[in-house]
Formats: structure tokens, sequence, C-alpha cells
């Protein structure tokens, strides 16, 4: 490591810019709070959930922020486990905010439940044959290991940090198939089963997790006034692009091999070809927004070196992952399941049809709730301990 | 409000507060007070209950007998229960439904009800986070209301769309022998695990007998002495998409 050692100090939190966003943080949070007691209150009737559709948004938002923690503890990891000391300034930042994404999964997993005042049931009963109650498991002790990371990142502890940064890297792996595995289980739904999600719900967390985590660092040392390193972003670029073709791969995998066997026909045509929302967020949501037009940007090198392009991309794949998120959730509880094959049914279950998803206000309060209040736990976290390093630059030595 | 009011009150409360620490589900149903006579009572309907442990309950439904009109069974499955109807077919629960099976190459259409399958291998279970959901002794697949968290992973989980969300709170409760059913919480059809202990028929299987249809038969699998096993033997039967291996103990003939 050629540069002296980076020093990181609270930041001020005093100027009008920083109370005004906790402050609107604050109330988006209440707002969201107030759905989830108002679904609590009286039914997930107030939501777009059905019987038919028994997952909606939040669960999409669940899955979503769960994913995009793992960038940001890769990201934390970079410098300890992967010997890329230029990222150690980062490291406090992401992970604090892997752990408060993480949380807020959590909460929205637990808030979209119809009884979350039985909040204390799982720690008492477990099914070790449930993803859900592994994954409660999995995501409490992540959160754990990630506070202890930061503990011992605080104090100095060099060996601890770089333990703590292995476990942490490989319980995010199992914390990421564990979530995928929740949807790729399931033997009853054709669009949900599949060995491929595990893997393919990591890949697209470290493309959504490294795209957050560029907007996140620009918009914080910006705010902050510290210095950035460009360079810094360019190569955060650099693995967003190759985490993007990944994701690609395994989506096309998947998405050949249900199309190849006639049976799967029926489906494949209502995800890919109907024209419906749920084709169109396929389409322009996570291919080209997840996908395509953030990879042409990236790889492309009049585009690529540009940080204004890389934030811009990133932002792109922030929002194409979360509608690949959707396409997970939903789709798979819209297209009926085939009870009698060779048969038509119909009945009073909405048996037989494909049953209307669609988001309602409460949820997406929700959602920006929930979201909102990972950032002004984030904010707040910045205030009251030495996260932020004074500047993050690459030392001339070490510039390729 | 008068000191006889509010001590009554009191107590009202007092006993919902130690029914809720004590109730894990099953205790909470009505205890077979006067099991064998009410049977006997009923006449025609009782019921051959083994010792614990050794019963399998299944059910036959021969589709050659269901009729397009009939709803006996759905009818009674609600009263006993008290399901909730809301009025709105995206909330309404259901614990049996009459579907009709329209063949895509053509021919007639049949009808038949559906109902959970109380699968040996009961992916709602394995599934439950909380294990709120679990097996009888006698292979009835149960919910325990009092301990599900409301989480609907068993209803992504069931092939046959058998669990139902309590989307609002419900003020039905025709019968006061079973409890209202729980907003939040996922429910389905028992068996009328509750009548079964008392040593009588399921309310469908009932309805349907006395609708004259007598389109289903309910008993004990591993009785080899008993009409569904004889019935099975005799005639061809099949579960519902039995190809995905959960082993539903509700058969079919005609389909």
């Amino acid at each position: 490591m050629a540069n002296t050692k980076t020093k990181f100090s609270a930041i001020g939190g005093n100027s009008p810019g920083y109370l005004l966003l906790v402050t609107v943080l604050g109330l988006l949070s209440l707002g969201g709070f107030w759905s989830a007691y108002m679904m609590f209150l009286h039914g997930h009737y107030m939501t777009g959930m059905t019987n038919a559709i028994p997952w909606g948004f939040p669960i999409v938002m669940a899955v979503y922020l769960i994913g995009l923690s793992a960038g940001s503890l890769v990201l934390s990891a970079l410098s300890s486990v992967f010997g890329r000391t230029e990222f150690k300034p980062l490291a406090r930042i992401s992970a604090l905010l892997a752990a408060l994404l993480l949380i807020g999964a959590l909460m929205a997993i637990i808030l979209d439940w119809g009884r979350p005042d039985r909040i204390l049931v799982p720690f008492f009963s477990m099914n070790p044959r449930s993803m859900f109650s592994l994954n409660g498991m999995l995501y409490s002790t992540y959160i754990g290991i990630c506070f202890v990371y930061l503990w011992a990142m605080f104090n100095d502890r060099e060996k601890l940090v770089k333990l703590l940064g292995y476990t942490a890297v490989f319980w995010a792996v199992l914390v990421h198939s564990g979530t995928g595995a929740i949807f790729g289980f399931v033997g009853a739904r054709e669009l949900y089963h599949s060995p491929l999600l595990p893997p393919s719900f990591i890949a697209a967390a470290l493309s959504s997790g490294t795209a957050l985590m560029i907007m996140v660092l620009y918009a914080t040392f910006k705010l902050t006034g510290r210095k950035l390193d460009d360079e810094l972003i360019r190569r955060l670029g650099f693995y967003l692009t190759a985490f993007i073709a990944v994701v690609a791969y395994f989506i096309f995998i998947e998405n050949v091999t249900r199309s190849y066997w006639p049976g799967n026909y029926a489906v494949q045509k209502f995800l890919l070809l109907f024209g419906n929302k749920y084709s169109l967020i396929f389409w322009i949501g996570m291919i080209g927004c997840g996908l395509l037009f953030p990879f042409i940007i990236l790889a492309n090198p009049a585009t690529g070196k540009s940080v204004k392009w890389i934030l811009f991309a990133s932002a792109l794949v922030v929002t194409g992952v979360l509608a690949e998120r959707y396409i997970i959730v939903i789709p798979g509880q819209v297209m009926p399941m085939d009870m009698f094959p060779g048969y038509h049914i119909t009945g009073p279950f909405q048996d037989g049809q494909l049953t209307g998803y669609c988001i309602s206000p409460m949820e997406i309060l929700f959602g920006l709730g929930i979201t909102s209040f990972v950032f002004f736990l984030y904010a707040l976290g910045l205030k009251f301990f030495a996260m932020m390093p004074d500047k993050a630059v690459i030392a001339t030595g070490e510039k390729e | 409000m008068s000191e006889l009011d509010r001590r009554s009150l009191l107590k009202m409360g007092a006993a919902a507060i130690v029914g809720t620490v004590i109730g894990n589900g099953i205790t909470l149903y009505a205890a077979p007070a006067n099991a064998g006579e009410a049977a006997a009572a009923a006449g025609g309907n009782a019921l051959e209950v083994p010792p614990k442990g050794k019963a399998r309950w299944g059910m036959v439904i021969d589709n050659n007998k269901c009729t397009a009109q009939c709803t006996a069974c759905t009818a009674a499955c609600r009263a006993e229960n008290n399901v909730p109807v809301f009025g709105d077919e995206r909330y309404d629960g259901h614990w049996i439904r009459k579907v009709t099976l329209t063949p895509e190459r053509g021919g007639p259409e049949k009808h038949l009800p559906l109902l959970c399958n109380h699968c040996d291998q009961p992916p709602c279970q394995h599934v439950c986070p909380v294990a709120a959901t679990f097996t009888r002794h006698d292979g009835i697949v149960m919910i325990d209301k009092h301990r599900c968290i409301g989480c609907r992973y068993c209803m992504i989980a069931c092939p046959y769309k058998a669990r139902t969300f309590v989307f609002k709170e419900t003020t039905e409760w025709t019968n006061k022998d079973v409890p209202k059913r729980a907003h939040g919480v996922v429910e389905k059809c028992t068996f009328c695990a509750h009548l079964i202990d008392q040593g009588k028929l399921p309310a469908c299987v009932e309805a349907c007998g006395k609708s004259g249809e007598a389109a289903m038969l309910f008993g004990d699998l591993n009785n080899p002495e008993s009409a569904i096993v004889k019935y099975i033997r005799a005639v061809a039967t099949k579960g519902v998409r039995e190809d995905l291996g959960l082993e539903p103990k509700v058969f079919y003939t005609g389909i």
C-alpha cells in the first residue's frame, strides 16, 4: 500500500441540505410504516395481492434489497479479501450499507406478513426444510457478521478483518443462493422451478449491488465535499460490465431451455410474447434497462470511461434489476398452474385464468418507505460514526 | 356500565387470554363431548375411528355422479367451518370449490369439487417457516392458526390452490363449535378433523350423501375392510397431478 493510512471521520451533518435529506427520508419512512400498519390493521386487500397472487410488491422489494446488499459487501471485501487496497477507503460505508439493506429486506418481509405481531414465533418455531426459515437464520447472522466486520475495521484488527471478509463473502453466497432458492425450489410453478435461480440471483445481486454502490458513493462523496477518484468509479464500472454479462448469460440459458420444450410453449409465450405488461417489463425493464443499454454504454470506450455515463448506466441497472425481481416473483403466480393437463378449467377461485396483479399505492408507499428507511439509517450512520474517508484516491504508483 | 357487566367483561377477557396462551390450533376445537351418541343420533353417517395413529383418512370422488348445479358440498363446508365470502372472487375463502373441466379437444364437460389433498408429502408443510402446518397422526394436514405468521409461502408452494388467505376481518360465525376464521393467516380444509374426532363424516361428504348424488366416499385408507379401500380396489381412481409426487389422499374416478 503506497499511500499512508486512510483517515476516517464522521460527517458534520449540520448543513441544511443534510437536515432536509434526513427529514425527507424520515417522512417517507413514516409513510412506509403507516402503510404497513394499515395492511396489518385492515388486511392485505389494501394491496394488489389476491388469493391467486399471494406475493406482491413487498416480496419484490425484499428480494431486491437483499440483492442490493451483495454489491456493497463485495466492494467491502475487495480490499480485505481480494487485495485491491485502492478500495479500502470505501470498506466501511459499504459494510454499513450491506447491513442496512439487509435490515430493510427483513423489515419488508416481516411487515408483509399477515401477522407481523408474531415476530417472535420464528425464533421459537423453526423448520429447517423451509427456505424462509433457513434464510431467516442466514439473513440475521449475515447482519451480525457485517456489524462485527465493521467493528473490526473500526478497531484496526487487520487479521480479524481479513477473516471476517472471507466469512462475509462465503455467507453472502449462502444468503443469495438461499434467496434464489425460495423460488427455485418450488416445484408447483413452472416459472419458479429452476436450479438456475440461486446462481442467477447471485449474479443479478452483484450487478445491481455494484451499480447501487457506484451511485451511492458518488452522491455521498459529492454531497460531503470529499474527493472520490474517477478511476475508482471506472474500475467499479468495469466490474459492473462483467456482472451484467453473467446475468445476461443466466437469463439467456434459462429462457432458451424453457422455450425449447413444447410443454413450456404456453408459459414462455405468456412471458415473452403476449405483449402484456409482464412481457413489457421483461423486455424493456429487465433486458433493456438491466442488461442491454447499460452494457452498451459501459462497453463502448467513448462512454464507458465517462463518470457521468457510468452513473447513468448504474441507474439503468438498478432499475432493470428491480424489473428482474418483479419478473421472478409475479409472472410465476399470474400464470395458472396446470392442474388438469388437456382440460380447460373454470371455477370460483379464478381457476385457469391469467389473474391480474396491479401494484397498489399502498405497496408503492411501503416499498418507498422501507428503502427510505435504509438510507435514513445510512445518513445517520455517517453522522454518528467515523465512516467516511477523507478522500478516496488511487496513489499515483498504483495507477495503471 | 354496571358493576356486573364490567365483571363479566373482565371474565371474558381473562378467558380470551387463557385461550390464546394454551391454544395451539387443535385444542381450541370443540371437544367431542358426546362422541358416539351424536354420530348415532345423526344416523347412518357414523365413522369408525381407529385408535390414535392407526388411521389414514382419504376420500374418493366419483366424478360421474357429481353434477354441474349441485353445490351441497361447498355450502356445507362454508356453514360448518365459517369459511368467509367477501363477495369478491379475489379474496373469498375456498376450502372446497366446484370447478368445470372442458376438454381441449372437445367432449362433455366434467364437474368436480377440489379441496386440500392432504398429501403425504405436503409441500405447504415443507415450506412453512414456523412449522405452523403439520400432519396429524391420522394423515390430515392442518394449520395451527395461532402459530401461522401469514407469510403465504404455503400458498405459493401448493399446486392445488387449496389454501386461501383471510384478507379481512371476518364477521361470519355460523357454527360456534368451530372458531371464526382468523384475519391475517392462511387457512384451508381440515377434512373436518373436529367432526372426525366425534366419529362423524366431514361436512362436505355428509352433504353430498344427503343431496342424493353420493359422489363422495370418505374413510380409512389403512383399513382393508373400509368401503373406500374396497372401492379403490374395484374402480380405477386417480389423484390430481399425481406426477408431482406429493401422494395426495383425495382420489377421483372419471377424470
